[in-house]
């Protein structure tokens, strides 16, 4: 393998960055275990619906800004906990979490997302 | 610094001293009536009878019908009672011919009375009655009760009735114990803010203790310990009621009038100006009324003007000059000496009885006299002064025939100058004003003129300089000349000429507004808040397509990666936990719609709870299966 600043065959940026993805995407599809592919496909969702928020307050106005303020917010720790789940639930981490089992991560998920859903809810208005 | 200050504080009382009081208060003539007619109201029974009696024989009243009220007397006396002997003989004593009929038990009864046990008023009473009746009393023994009575009962009537008493006793006996009470009791007195001087006990006994205290010195002929100013005080507090509550105190008031005006010692003076002390050429003379308290002229004083001088420039025209005496009225012919008209300080003396208290008086005159208005000239004069002013001369009360023209370029000016009519001396009065009047519209302006050094009036209208005054409306306009003074008798309102003003057109105002201040105003809208303008509909609707559009794409995903519920156990606690969460879910949109915090805490609360417990059991099961499985 090249190293980086040696100089070789003309490759370009663009190619390099293309096998680096392709790599990962296929470590990622065939390593991680389902459980977690399920989490990831709902950080997929979480993301999108933040950014479409956050493209409909940038591009028509912040008019009911509060309404936006805990939509976005939703979607951010909506996010956070979903990630924190992934982490704790993550075989691979298990050293890190002893005392934590994966139910005990997931009640830790919900009771957190009830306390988060009661502020959004009180400040969409 | 000790000696200057002792210095100053004898200037000041010198000073003081020498302003002396005059009375502020003191019955006038209806008011003597009115005690008289309060006097002489039928009496119902003897106590009545006593005072009305007494009462109108010290005003100088004789009873009309003297044999019915003694007949009244007679019938309505109780022998046995020494308080109906002493109306009875004092009554009796007052009317002329009256003579009531003493039995040995009546002299036994009122000798008896006289000791220490009795009460003051009683040994007044005892006493006084013997008096009258003209029986004999042992001066000395009465004396001691009284000093006896005086220590036991330390108040301010017991001490009157005790200096009532001596008055009616030998002139032989020692009173001067009795005589020193005088000065104690005067000590009593409350001194109200410098001008009145009464006993906290009120008025009757401030004119019982004035009546005694005169009664007793003239027995004695020893002047009362009673300083001028004290006895102006007195007069003012027992003179300053003019109607009466009962009939004692109207007694207590007729008495005090009479020895104030009849003692050996202090007469005050009461003097009065007749009408208003104003002079003017129709009446030169000023006339005072110089009287005692109870309204009688004082025919033997003779009055001085020792200074009269103007109120500003405190020279004196007058020095020394006495009033004549005429029906008793004391007038002095003040015109004669040719006074400028205006306000005039008099110092008046009254002299004639060494006895006479608050014989220097200050008054204040007005001599008034007619003002005479003369050239009075109106002119109009060019503002670059291109032709020379025409002036106009208008005589005192005629008008200016032909009306004057004033417009942009020119002035127009007025001059004139004020005299006394009679001497010829040039006045400046209060009040001058012009006034300028359009009578069709009703609008007037008025301006004030004013004279120069040398006492000649102007006033000068600069028709550009004043219009915002005249609103810019020309037309035709009365010029009013106003004058008045305080000491002027014959105030002008004349109307000199009629100036026909021209403004400016395009300045005037179209229509004339009425200046009123009183109208409504105009309303005032309130400008709610703009609710902020929202987006479209459509684009609203689309974008709520597009954030929830992701929800699809999970859906997607988790079918294609394989998500299932294959796990499901089926068990209480899990369907526990689903209904619950749901539920908390749905609470959720519940809070969103209806609820408040408080409400939606309680419900949270409670499912909660629920789910947590059916959760927890679930989540343990779903362990213990997964380590099973391990």
């Amino acid at each position: 393998m090249l190293l980086p600043f040696q100089r070789g065959p003309f490759r370009g940026r663009t190619s390099v960055s293309l096998t680096l993805i392709s790599r990962f995407v296929e470590e990622y599809r065939s390593s991680t275990p389902n459980k977690l592919k399920v989490i990831d496909a709902y950080l997929l969702y979480i993301l999108l619906t933040g950014v479409f928020q956050f493209l409909y307050c940038v591009l028509v106005g912040t008019f009911p800004f509060n309404s936006f303020l805990s939509g976005f917010i939703a979607c951010v720790g909506s996010f956070i906990l979903a990630v924190c789940l992934r982490i704790q639930i993550n075989p691979q981490n298990k050293r890190d979490f002893l005392t934590v089992s994966p139910e005990r991560a997931f009640a830790d998920f919900l009771f957190a997302h009830t306390v988060l859903h009661l502020v959004v809810v009180n400040f969409v208005g | 610094m000790a000696h200057l200050c002792l210095f100053s504080l004898l200037v000041l009382s010198m000073v003081l001293e020498t302003q002396a009081l005059t009375p502020t208060h003191h019955l006038t003539t209806t008011d003597v009536a009115r005690l008289q007619a309060v006097l002489s109201q039928p009496f119902t029974d003897l106590k009545s009878a006593y005072y009305s009696v007494v009462g109108l024989s010290k005003l100088g009243i004789l009873v009309a019908d003297a044999d019915e009220t003694c007949q009244f007397i007679k019938s309505n006396l109780d022998p046995s009672s020494v308080e109906s002997l002493f109306y009875a003989a004092e009554a009796s004593q007052a009317l002329s011919g009256c003579e009531i009929p003493v039995s040995n038990d009546t002299r036994d009864l009122l000798l008896a009375t006289v000791s220490e046990d009795s009460t003051a008023s009683q040994i007044h009473q005892s006493v006084s009655a013997l008096s009258s009746l003209g029986l004999p009393l042992a001066s000395q023994e009465v004396v001691s009760a009284l000093k006896a009575r005086i220590s036991k009962e330390d108040n301010v009537l017991t001490i009157i009735l005790a200096l009532q008493t001596a008055s009616r006793l030998s002139q032989q006996a020692e009173l001067g114990d009795i005589l020193e009470e005088i000065e104690d009791l005067a000590a009593r007195l409350d001194d109200l803010s410098g001008v009145y001087l009464q006993f906290e006990e009120g008025l009757e006994t401030t004119a019982l203790f004035v009546s005694a205290a005169y009664a007793l010195s003239d027995h004695v002929d020893m002047e009362p310990p009673l300083k001028e100013d004290q006895v102006i005080q007195l007069v003012n507090s027992i003179f300053s009621k003019k109607s009466w509550d009962s009939l004692s105190e109207a007694f207590s008031v007729a008495s005090a009038a009479e020895s104030l005006s009849n003692n050996r010692f202090h007469v005050p003076v009461i003097v009065s100006a007749q009408g208003p002390a104003a002079i003017s050429h129709s009446q030169p003379f000023l006339r005072l009324q110089v009287t005692d308290v109870l309204c009688q002229p004082l025919s033997s004083a003779s009055v001085l003007v020792e200074s009269a001088s103007t109120s500003s420039s405190k020279s004196a025209i007058l020095s020394q000059a006495p009033f004549t005496l005429r029906d008793e009225v004391f007038e002095l012919n003040f015109m004669a000496s040719q006074p400028a008209s205006g306000y005039y300080q008099f110092s008046v003396a009254i002299a004639g009885d060494s006895r006479f208290v608050a014989n220097h008086v200050e008054l204040k005159v007005k001599v008034s006299t007619r003002v005479a208005i003369n050239n009075m000239d109106l002119s109009v004069v060019d503002k670059d002064q291109s032709t020379g002013p025409k002036t106009t001369r208008v005589e005192y009360p005629t008008k200016a025939k032909a009306p004057f023209m004033a417009d942009s370029h020119q002035n127009f000016a007025m001059a004139f100058q004020l005299v006394d009519e009679t001497t010829g001396v040039e006045l400046t009065p209060h009040q001058t004003f012009v006034r300028l009047h359009n009578q069709k519209t009703g609008q007037e302006v008025v301006f004030v003129a004013e004279p120069d050094s040398k006492n000649l009036y102007k006033f000068e209208l600069d028709t550009t300089e004043r219009k915002t005054e005249f609103d810019s409306i020309s037309g035709t306009y009365a010029l009013y000349l106003m004058m008045g003074d305080a000491t002027l008798e014959n105030p002008i309102l004349w109307n000199v000429a009629d100036v026909v003003l021209k403004f400016l057109d395009e300045e005037a105002p179209s229509t004339i507004q009425a200046k009123t201040l009183y109208t409504p105003k105009p309303e005032i809208q309130h400008l709610f808040r703009e609710p902020e303008k929202k987006p479209p509909t459509v684009v609203s609707n689309a974008f709520t397509a597009l954030v929830l559009s992701p929800f699809l794409l999970l859906l997607i995903l988790w079918v294609k990666l394989g998500a299932n519920i294959s796990n499901f156990t089926l068990s209480p606690s899990t369907f526990l936990f689903h209904i619950g969460h749901a539920a908390m879910l749905g609470l959720m949109y519940v809070y969103w719609t209806h609820l408040n915090m408080f409400q939606t805490m309680k419900y949270l609360a409670i499912i909660g709870s629920l789910t947590f417990l059916a959760g927890n059991r679930m989540l343990a099961q779903k362990a213990v299966k997964r380590l099973e499985g391990k």
